[in-house]
């Protein structure tokens, strides 16, 4: 318990926003769950609940698909365009 | 009549008269299979988060429109045969909480398009740089310069 403490209180960023639906075309929404990789965070992480991280998924995912967010980010790419990708 | 959304990204080596055709192409398909058109969204140039076809650009277009749902098909064909686009994507908005965030989007998709309708035509001679009032209009510019920035030094 006592280690349980020393982490803050997580919440839905999402919820406290009132989100009902996640535009794919929305970066700056979907930028908050994505790691420095364009990995989509785990909820554990992020705090999300689970309606929200679905959405965000599909979002994400979609997103990725016409090429508004790379799928990955290998060493190479790193170095070519660090974080101007996402506007 | 559902609600439908389609991206589609234009190939940039073509002229701008070109991509223009294209998207009118796209909205005439929507007009003969019996869709009715709402909105259309002009995302301009972009640079794409990865090669497509070799391309690190593309020209980024959304049209919003409620249509009978044979006609995403014949419209996903049509965008499939065509060299020209890279990409799209069709999304579908059915239940309540979407379709008002549709709504939204077409409105927002309008306002920017009777607003700044000078000024991407005073873009295009790329020589006279405003000063880019809006926060977007700046984010379209910054890749097209980026871009220019590396095939010079290229």
């Amino acid at each position: 318990m006592a280690e349980r403490r020393r982490f803050k209180k997580r919440y839905c960023r999402y919820c406290e926003q009132k989100v009902d639906f996640i535009d794919y075309k929305d970066l700056q929404m979907l930028k908050f769950s994505l790691s420095e990789r364009y990995k989509i965070m785990p909820r554990r992480l992020t705090g999300n609940c689970k309606k929200h991280q679905e959405m965000v998924t599909a979002a994400i995912k979609r997103a990725r698909q016409t090429a508004l967010i790379p799928y990955i980010v290998d060493r190479k790419r790193v170095v070519e365009n660090p974080f101007e990708l996402i506007k | 009549m559902n609600c439908y959304e389609t991206l589609f990204v234009v190939k940039p080596t073509l002229t701008g008269e070109e991509i223009e055709a294209q998207i009118a192409r796209v909205k005439e398909i929507i007009a003969e299979e019996g869709g009715d058109l709402k909105a259309t969204d002009d995302m301009g140039m972009r640079r794409l988060a990865y090669p497509i076809e070799k391309q690190e650009r593309g020209y980024y277009t959304v049209v919003y429109y409620t249509a009978p749902s044979e006609l995403v098909g014949e419209l996903e064909r049509q965008l499939r045969y065509n060299e020209e686009i890279l990409r799209f994507m069709t999304v579908k908005y059915t239940n309540k909480k979407e379709l008002s965030v549709f709504e939204k989007m077409v409105e927002a998709a309008n306002k920017k398009a009777s607003a700044p309708k000078e000024e991407p035509k005073a873009e295009e001679p790329k020589a006279e740089e405003t000063s880019a009032p809006e926060a977007s209009e700046a984010q379209s510019e910054a890749p097209a310069a980026e871009a220019a920035a590396e095939s010079t030094e290229a």
